[in-house]
């Protein structure tokens, strides 16, 4: 006879973990547990069958693989994290003890330092690895740099933040690898390619963030730590391979003065260059804090050019693939059935010349930091903006001749409007009344930079003239794909077929009721939100009553055809509905007459009728293919048909939301008409 | 004379003690015996010393007091075992002695020194004359009792009473010492234990063991009292300055065994003082360029990167999405709610919102607010990283349409009735049953209300009504087939009525009564049933129709006695079966077969058939003498002309409301194909060439199936079903010729129409036989053309 097996030593009971087990079994605190999980990257698993897995009745458990701990028993962090705790309670007694400062003596002295390298080397086997990795690092970085300093939040950690934020876009704007980029709601996405990685993170607008009070710093501090080790790392290994000095010098006084980007200075290294000459180099850099920003930003611009050279000779050599030829071919489909395969959009070539010419000014009231590093990233040097900004612009001036493109973001109001300037200022920098219009330049808004970067060519400036509606700002990152919505497309084309016609019956009547609402709404303003409700609540009624009028008429027929003998009772219930929704929409008709002429009759009245005809028959031709669907469900396996059924049911989604956006552009669109004629 | 004296002393002492003043005696008034017989020992001194002492002893005992001693070796023997022992191996030697003496003696007859006696053997026993020396002897001057035992050590002697000889020869016997006291002392006899103390406890003299003595011993001598301890072991050294391997004990030295150096301390007062004053810093302060330094990184860590393979359980954290379009902070119109989104969106939980920021306008950049939630949303991914179960889910690209399978278009199928056409109404209560007349032309119908009526098909137009039951509804009126004559069969309660309508032209109407009459003849002609044959099962008569029904075109009626609930004609028009299903009707008379050409019903089965309760409904088969009998469960196909059961057919319903067999059956290459329809829903496609068990099973309708009815022509291959669902199902269900294909069923179309009343909706339905077209009765007291 076979040897009896023992239940939970073999299988799904052997495999997963709970966190209590696995905490008890590393002999740490939770918390230390939490941030070896983050710092390794252990995350728990879903078992298959979480009753097999777990060995107690209660339910709700978080399961790690077993071969996960067991590999975190071997981490040389846990014996740091000892190590602190060891000093935690060493510091305790001496508080205790009332002895101030051998408590900081220790806490100074003795606090254990973790290094992460190892573990980064670890994760990220490879430095493609870590670009992979490196969206959520990015984001989180930027939120910290641009967070407060609080007690959950040290200066110090903020500063570190800052810095190799600081030093990463450095990196982009020298290879101006930076492709695309989205104002959002959110803050401002950014995508950039390294070495064929896309990498897209998000910057929050600079505004003190809101901090709720569910949010635990410690474990945001957890990965800060991690992710600015990681991007010190990557950033380290992106200079190299330029050829650049990492660190880059960092200007102190220039970053007090709000220099951000241009704080940094970054230098090469030449072949023969050891490490005491850079330790030379910090000394002098020390002593030349005094320069003026303006002569670092020289400098950099000359780095940058240097570098750039670095660059292009160092890819010959080691990277050939990248850029064997100098310009992609496009590739255009020949016949309309084929498949088109994704192409990259803007070579560095481009991407580096798309604001060389210019010289930009950027006014105060737009976001300097965003615009500067984008500008930068596409080309362009000289980039001026008002002193208040901050150090290291080409020009505090805003009447220097040498400024093509002016940012500004202001509504343009007549001249009397302005308040007056105070007749004497001193200030040399600040003689343009701010609103006036220096001839000889371009005034854009800055959306005019995104779209320009995101189209990869220079767009009409005139469209994002100051004051201007500007045209919708689209996200490059949505891909036009079938039977979704495409706003940059002619609603014409995406739309089905007498789609157009149909919308229009059944939404005829809607958007009355609709800019009735709005009508009132507006005049009411805010009185009272219960008219509103009301409104609303009739608005919506609406609705669905005319769509049933639409199809009233074929009501009975619809009844007789349609092949929804399943849900019969469904069916019956909705039967009653419609009766009693029919008759409510006949006295709502009937107090719409007396109440609201009706402005359609007449000659409308026969172009109304061809129309409703031919909705109509489509209406009818899209019960028919309803019918076949049906048809052809019946004969499917139970198993076939619930599949079938839940992709139908993600399309219908999506489609749905196609057509309810199409049929808002719709409306817009006649809208606009009507209000032009 | 001394030594002498001294030893016969002791002699005596040793001897006995209290006999001591005697033995004084004795040995001062024997001397001369005794130095006798040393005189004779003196001659044996160089033979053996043993045997000489043992002489002794012997001459003591023979010739001083024999009785004494015998009386002391009695005494003795207890106390010393030596003696008698050598007393023992002196016999014998004294005894060999004898011939030597004698030897002697007869070398020295010449001078005789001796005298004999008698022993008290009565043996000779030789005395010799004392010696005299003379006085030129060397030894004259020498003293008479010095010993002579010459230059030996005189522990030779120890073991022995004396100490030498005198220059007599005579035994110097050892002076006696405190050794001999104390041999007295142990000569007396002493109880054990003695201690001459009496026990105050018991008042008996106290005697005390060897042991205890002995311990009494060791305590007075201020020696440990323990038996075998010895005070002076050789010393173990068990711990030592030597460092075992094995320690008996690990322990760490204690620390109250440390004695601090004087000189160290004087050397750390020295660092102490210096901390104090200043002059050194204890713990050095890390410069805060050493630790900027740290935070910086200054090597290469990809510098040697190799490519490690994925780990096959290894999921990397999905990317988040990119923003879509709106996300903008100026999306185009189209993607702004409107204000029932909008009011949607902010009225629920923030949970429960599919986007969570409202898709805003702000018009231009500077009116772009701070994003609230920006903190907490990257909080959540933190918590989603590190906290969150990640599992592949394989998404299934494909295009749903290819799961769809392939059905003929509806245009290929057509036609098929979708639409009603007309509604007949004009019967009371529900419509039980109807037949399409097989010229297509007339209707009938047959209801609760105990009327057959015929309609005109195409217009709903009534023709004909005659009113068959009294009380009894109508449950099944089917006419005849055939284009020859027209009859109509129908079964209201326990008769069956044929009927000819008079709606004809008169020609049909001639041939069809002409048809019907036929038959009475032949009744008449043949005999009458016997009397054995008369049972309760006799077949009925036929008889003729009351006058009034008569007049309205009944032709003839049969008394069946149960109520029949199915009818049906055989196809060249001859012969119908009716069946009746109640459970009170006799098994052998629920099944009938009449013949109406010789008004002639007979009942083919005796016996009931098995499993599956009585009798619901038959068929013949369109080609072949087969007979379908079908039960609540199982459908049964009987050879009539062989009289065999061919078939069971097992649909696997609970229980069996209707089946049809397919019109082109056996014609076509292809076999049996069987429709059955059951009360619990289900409907089945049989083919009889395949199995036993249904080839589709179809539950489509949600309450009780009524009735199934394949298109009679083989036109179409259309079927369809009623239901008490109030709807009909038409399906579409081409048998192919060739038996390697099976039959496709397609559903094609639901026709609803029928109110429900009572819980029934359809009660039965019929196909025109040549159009595509189908007629149904409904519970509602109407019936329905679709067409």
């Amino acid at each position: 006879m076979a040897k009896i097996k023992k239940k939970g030593t073999s299988g799904q009971a052997k495999n997963f973990i709970t966190r209590t087990q696995a905490v008890r079994k590393l002999q740490i605190s939770l918390p230390d547990f939490r941030r070896l999980c983050i710092f390794k990257g252990i995350y728990p698993r879903e078992p298959r069958n979480k009753k097999k897995a777990s060995k107690s009745s209660t339910p709700n458990t978080t399961f790690y693989y077993t071969k996960d701990i067991q590999f975190l028993l071997h981490e040389p962090l846990l014996r740091k994290f000892r190590d602190q705790k060891a000093l935690a309670k060493k510091i305790a007694r001496s508080l205790g003890r009332g002895e101030v400062g051998d408590a900081s003596r220790l806490e100074k002295n003795h606090a254990p330092r973790l290094t992460l390298d190892h573990i980064i080397k670890e994760r990220y086997p490879t430095f493609i690895d870590a670009l992979r990795d490196l969206d959520d690092a990015l984001s989180l970085l930027f939120l910290f740099a641009n967070l407060p300093s609080s007690a959950h939040v040290p200066p110090k950690t903020i500063a570190l933040c800052q810095r190799v934020t600081h030093e990463f876009q450095h990196y982009l704007i020298t290879t101006n690898s930076l492709r695309k980029s989205f104002l959002s709601i959110k803050g401002i996405y950014y995508q950039a390619t390294i070495q064929g990685q896309d990498i897209m993170w998000l910057v929050p607008y600079r505004f003190v963030q809101r901090v709720n009070g569910d949010v635990d710093y410690r474990i945001m501090a957890t990965f800060v730590e991690f992710y600015t080790t990681l991007l010190g790392f990557v950033n380290y290994r992106l200079y190299s391979t330029l050829g650049l000095r990492y660190p880059p010098k960092f200007d102190t006084r220039s970053d007090e003065n709000g220099a951000e980007l241009a704080a940094f200075t970054l230098e090469g290294r030449s072949v023969g260059e050891a490490p005491k000459a850079i330790e030379a180099n910090k000394q002098t850099n020390k002593t030349s804090n005094q320069e003026v920003s303006r002569e670092v930003q020289a400098k950099v611009d000359k780095v940058i050019k240097t570098a750039g050279l670095d660059r292009t000779k160092d890819e010959q050599v080691v990277e050939s693939t990248e850029e064997a030829s100098d310009a992609i071919d496009k590739f255009e489909p020949t016949a309309p059935e084929a498949d088109t395969l994704p192409q990259p959009d803007l070579s560095i070539d481009q991407a580096g010349s798309l604001f060389a010419p210019f010289v930009f000014y950027v006014s105060r009231e737009t976001p300097k930091a965003p615009l500067e590093f984008i500008l930068r990233s596409f080309g362009c040097t000289r980039i001026g903006w008002d002193a208040v900004l901050g150090d290291g612009a080409f020009t505090h001036d805003e009447t220097d001749t040498r400024i093509t493109h002016q940012i500004v973001d202001r509504p343009s109001l007549p001249e009397s409007s302005l308040p007056a300037v105070p007749a004497a200022s001193e200030d040399a920098v600040q003689k343009v009344r701010p609103g006036t219009r220096i001839p000889g330049r371009t005034y854009v808004q800055p959306q005019w930079v995104w779209d320009c970067i995101n189209d990869g060519k220079l767009l009409r400036a005139d469209l994002y003239a100051p004051g201007a509606t500007l045209p919708p700002h689209l996200s490059p990152w949505v891909k036009p794909s079938r039977g979704g919505y495409d706003p940059r497309a002619s609603l014409a084309e995406q739309e089905e077929e007498g789609e157009a016609e149909l919308d229009e019956e059944s939404g005829s009547d809607e958007e009355m009721e609709d800019a009735t609402d709005d009508k009132k709404a507006e005049a009411k303003e805010e009185s009272e939100a219960e008219s509103e409700d009301e409104d609303d609540i009739n608005g919506g009624m609406d609705v669905a009553e005319t769509d049933e009028d639409e199809s009233g008429s074929e009501e009975e027929e619809e009844e007789d055809e349609d092949f929804g003998g399943f849900d019969g009772e469904a069916a019956s219930e909705s039967e009653d509905e419609e009766e009693a929704a029919r008759t409510q929409h006949q006295k709502e008709l009937e107090a719409e007459a007396a109440g609201l002429p009706f402005s359609s009759g007449g000659a409308a009245g026969e172009a109304s009728k061809k129309k409703s005809a031919q909705a109509k028959k489509i209406a009818s031709k899209k019960r028919k293919e309803e019918e076949e669907l049906e048809r052809q469900k019946m004969m499917m396996s139970r198993k076939k048909r619930k599949l079938l059924e839940k992709m139908m049911y993600s399309n219908k989604k999506q489609s749905d939301e196609a057509a309810k956006l199409r049929s808002k552009r719709r409306k817009l669109e006649k809208g606009e008409k009507g209000g032009q004629k | 004379m001394n030594a002498s004296k001294l030893s016969k002393k002791r002699k005596a002492v040793t001897r006995d003690v209290e006999e001591e003043a005697g033995v004084f005696s004795g040995n001062e008034l024997n001397v001369g015996d005794i130095n006798g017989a040393l005189s004779d020992n003196a001659n044996e001194l160089s033979s053996d010393e043993e045997d000489s002492e043992v002489e002794l002893i012997d001459d003591f005992s023979d010739d001083e007091d024999e009785e004494e001693e015998e009386e002391l070796d009695s005494d003795e023997i207890p106390s010393d075992g030596e003696e008698p022992l050598k007393k023992k191996a002196g016999k014998p030697a004294a005894d060999l002695e004898v011939p030597t003496n004698d030897e002697s003696s007869s070398e020295e007859e010449a001078e005789v020194n001796f005298r004999i006696e008698k022993d008290a053997n009565g043996n000779d026993r030789y005395i010799y004359d004392e010696i005299n020396p003379d006085d030129n002897s060397d030894y004259s001057d020498v003293e008479e009792n010095a010993n002579t035992i010459g230059n030996i050590p005189l522990s030779f002697y120890d073991q022995y009473p004396h100490i030498g000889y005198d220059i007599n020869g005579k035994k110097i016997m050892r002076p006696a010492k405190g050794e001999a006291l104390d041999a007295l002392l142990d000569s007396i006899e002493i109880p054990k234990g003695f201690t001459g103390l009496t026990d105050p406890s018991t008042g008996k003299p106290l005697e005390l063991s060897q042991d205890e003595l002995e311990l009494l011993r060791k305590v007075q001598m201020n020696e440990i009292p323990a038996e075998g301890y010895d005070p002076y072991e050789p010393l173990m050294e068990w711990f030592s300055n030597k460092q075992e391997v094995m320690p008996l004990s690990a322990a760490p030295e204690p620390k109250r065994r440390f004695v601090p150096s004087k000189h160290e301390a004087k050397r750390v007062m020295k660092i102490v003082k210096a901390i104090r004053e200043g002059r050194i810093l204890p713990y050095k302060p890390p410069s805060e360029e050493k630790e900027e330094s740290l935070d910086l990184v200054s090597f290469d860590l990809w510098a040697d990167e190799a490519e490690r393979p994925d780990h096959p359980m290894h999921i990397p954290a999905p990317k988040l999405p990119p923003p879509g379009y709106e996300e903008s902070y100026h999306p185009p119109p189209e993607y702004l709610p409107n204000n029932k989104e909008r009011k949607a969106w902010e009225e629920a939980d923030p949970e429960d919102r599919e986007q969570e920021y409202l898709t805003t306008d702000f018009g231009s950049l500077r009116k772009v607010p701070g994003y609230g939630e920006f903190v907490k949303e990257k909080f959540e991914r933190c918590l989603d990283l590190y906290l969150a179960p990640r599992v592949r889910r394989s998404k299934l690209n494909i295009d749903p349409e290819s799961l769809l399978p392939k059905l003929p278009s509806p245009e290929e199928l057509k036609p098929f009735p979708s639409v009603c056409a007309t509604v007949f109404r004009g019967h009371k209560g529900r419509v039980r049953s109807l037949a399409v007349d097989p010229t297509g032309v007339w209707l009938a119908t047959g209801g609760d209300d105990g009327t057959v009526r015929v309609w005109e098909l195409l217009t709903g137009r009534q023709l004909y009504s005659v009113k068959v039951g009294e009380e009894e509804p109508v449950n099944v009126v089917r006419w005849r087939p055939g284009k020859d004559a027209v009859v109509l069969a129908a079964a209201a309660g326990d008769d069956l009525f044929l009927i000819v309508p008079p709606i004809l032209d008169p020609e049909l109407e001639q041939a069809s009564l002409e048809l019907m009459d036929a038959g009475w003849g032949y009744a008449a002609s043949k005999p009458a049933p016997k009397a054995s044959e008369e049972k309760k099962t006799t077949p009925p008569q036929w008889v003729r129709p009351s006058s009034a029904l008569a007049d309205s075109g009944v032709c003839a009626v049969i008394p069946l006695r149960y109520v029949a609930k199915s009818i049906s004609w055989h196809r060249r028009g001859d012969y119908f079966v009716t069946v009746c299903p109640g459970s009170s009707t006799p098994a052998s008379m629920a099944v009938a077969i009449h013949t109406v050409s010789k008004h002639l019903t007979q009942y083919p089965f005796s016996r009931r058939i098995k499993g599956g309760g009585p009798p619901q409904t038959a068929h013949f088969h369109p080609s072949k003498p087969i007979l379908f009998v079908a039960n609540q469960r199982t459908v049964r196909a009987y050879d009539l002309s062989r009289q065999l059961l061919v078939k069971i057919v097992q649909p696997g319903a609970r229980w069996i409301s209707s089946f049809d067999i397919h019109p082109t059956s056996s014609t076509a290459s292809g076999g049996d194909n069987l429709i059955v329809g059951s009360y619990d829903r289900r409907l089945l496609w049989h083919d009889l060439e395949l199995s036993q068990r249904p080839y589709k099973t179809l539950r489509y309708h949600r309450k009780a199936i009524r009735a199934v009815k394949f298109h009679p022509s083989g036109r179409y291959p259309l079927f369809a079903d009623a239901s008490d669902d109030g709807s009909l199902q038409i399906f579409h269900g081409s048998v192919t010729g060739d038996m390697l294909s099976n039959a496709s069923i397609v559903p094609l179309k639901v026709l609803k129409g029928h109110k429900i009343t009572g819980e029934l909706g359809v009660l039965d339905l019929d196909w025109h036989p040549r159009e595509a077209w189908c007629v149904s009765a409904g519970a509602d007291g109407t019936c329905r053309l679709w067409m």
